[in-house]
């Protein structure tokens, strides 16, 4: 077998890291599109109301929603055909009020700087322009949250995913007024409550690997902001984000918890032999380089299975506790 | 690719640390090794990571990623008979990201406040910065005002005795840098170095 028909760059245009392994991948792809084949298969046999919240449901969305039925369903499940179907103003309208100066300016400053390496942003003349309208739209008709560092990232791959840009929009706002909680408020408060929300839940679940990173003096911010900000894009490798989006939309924020949790506990051996910072900082950077994450069907089983029974009810009593 | 280098930098960083640890930092004979914890501090888009990464590696990219939380990056250079290990902490320069700043700066030896000399308002930004590690840092802390996009001085805003003075008034290390030329880059992490 040739060492690899795989390019340097994934579907999605980003770069592959330079020590990818791609017989590892090879082998991966050619289980994962026998499943990407049943997957589509079982998801034609859905009937009726499809979208309808169900146990059924939320296990065919587990285990993958198909590419091309991404687009609608994410907008189904996360609620953003909702908002756009029941919104008194269009996108469009929305649009045309984009008039802020300083938010322009800087959302223009930040458009060059998302995913310049992948291939498609630089040299596309239109997904630049369609970024810079979601963006700004957003913070327009946003003002508590305006325009966030972070929220580009997010916009982006949704771009990449759909290849639209009014659904974009959509779910852009459903997930940063509807599932998330205020990340991206000026105050953050969001953020600073579910990283400590993550810290206690690592307490209870990863006792030694809390007590490790504690010794060795690392707030868990410095390893999992990234994780809450951007929902994993730039930390995971993208259809894998994507899976975790599939997720995301359906069952809402408790999913960033369950894959924290883990990553935490996949990578547990090389976190305790870790002996002071800049170790602990690197193992986190290097965790998308893992086997199993790029495995993403893999992945998200053992999301599920590792995470264990995590409720809405336990978060949210969390959250409260928590709360900034 | 800049983030399989990192990768690769961080692995090294480890092996080396292993040998360090078995020679201890002092005391040993072969001349003296210390680290170092610097932090850069700034508003969005005035060079942050760019000072970084043309210290680092010697690279410059025209567009630069925007830096979520923050990077951390290490650099080992040798000052006459002394090894210098920088571990620096690259934070987000967005102004909601302040909150999360001082787990950064808390515990650093050194800081390097940048602005862009072609935006006046980044260097009101960064008077702030000051102010803000002048009271809640180290009392020790070295901290240098890097006024970075030297390149772009026909565009000029900020005035080199202005911003000289305003260092000299408060202590501070002062250069006028470029991360896209490399004027002043080392230097600066050398005086601090220092």
């Amino acid at each position: 077998m040739a060492k690899s028909t795989y390019s340097k760059v994934d579907e999605y245009g980003f770069q592959r890291p330079d020590d990818f392994d791609y017989e590892m991948y090879d082998n991966f792809m050619s289980q994962y599109m026998r499943v990407l084949v049943r997957r589509a298969q079982r998801w034609s046999t859905l009937k009726g109301n499809i979208y309808k919240k169900t146990n059924t449901l939320k296990r065919f969305v587990r285990k993958g929603i198909p590419s091309d039925r991404r687009t609608e369903a994410w907008m189904h499940l996360s609620g953003a055909q909702f908002l756009k179907t029941s919104s008194p103003v269009s996108y469009s309208l929305l649009k045309k009020q984009i008039n802020n100066e300083q938010i322009i300016e800087i959302i223009r400053i930040d458009l060059p700087r998302t995913f310049p390496d992948n291939i498609f942003f630089p040299t596309d003349e239109q997904l630049p322009k369609m970024l810079y309208n979601v963006l700004a739209a957003f913070a327009h008709q946003n003002k508590e949250v305006g325009y966030c560092q972070g929220l580009n990232y997010i916009a982006g791959l949704l771009l990449l995913a759909t290849k639209d840009e009014e659904t974009s929009f959509w779910l852009l706002k459903a997930l940063v007024e509807q599932l998330l909680p205020q990340y991206y408020i000026a105050t953050m408060a969001g953020l600073l409550t579910d990283l400590d929300v993550l810290d206690e839940l690592l307490q209870k679940y990863e006792p030694v690997v809390h007590r490790h990173i504690h010794n060795v003096g690392m707030p868990w911010a410095m390893g999992t902001t990234k994780w809450f900000i951007c929902l994993f894009a730039e930390v995971l490798p993208t259809e894998t984000v994507f899976r975790i989006w599939d997720c995301l939309f359906y069952e809402g924020s408790k999913i960033i918890f369950r894959v924290a949790i883990a990553l935490i506990k996949m990578h547990k051996q090389e976190i305790l032999h870790t002996s002071e910072l800049g170790e602990l900082i690197g193992c986190f950077k290097n965790m998308r380089n893992h086997r199993t994450v790029v495995n993403c069907h893999e992945f998200m089983k053992e999301v599920f299975r590792l995470s264990g029974n995590l409720s809405n009810n336990q978060i949210e009593k969390l959250r409260r506790k928590h709360k900034k | 690719m800049v983030a399989a280098d990192e990768d690769r930098l961080a692995a090294a960083d480890r092996m080396a640390n292993r040998s360090g640890t078995a020679q201890r930092p002092n005391g040993s004979t072969q001349g003296k090794i210390c680290q170092f914890k610097l932090v850069l501090l700034g508003e969005s888009a005035v060079g942050k990571s760019s000072l970084v990464l043309r210290f680092v590696k010697g690279q410059f990219h025209e567009y630069q990623e925007s830096t979520i939380g923050a990077a951390f990056l290490t650099q080992t250079i040798c000052l006459d008979d002394t090894t210098v290990k920088f571990e620096i902490w690259d934070t987000a320069g967005q102004e909601r990201y302040h909150s999360l700043a001082p787990m950064y700066y808390r515990g650093a030896q050194a800081a390097i406040v940048v602005y862009d000399i072609t935006n006046q308002d980044t260097f009101g930004r960064a008077k702030t910065w000051v102010k803000e590690l002048q009271r809640q840092a180290s009392p020790n802390i070295v901290i240098a005002l890097a006024g970075n996009k030297q390149d772009l001085a026909n565009k000029r805003m900020v005035e080199f005795e202005e911003a000289q003075t305003y260092a000299d008034e408060n202590g501070l290390l002062f250069m006028e840098t470029s991360a896209k030329t490399a004027m002043n880059v080392n230097e600066i992490f050398l005086a601090i170095g220092k």
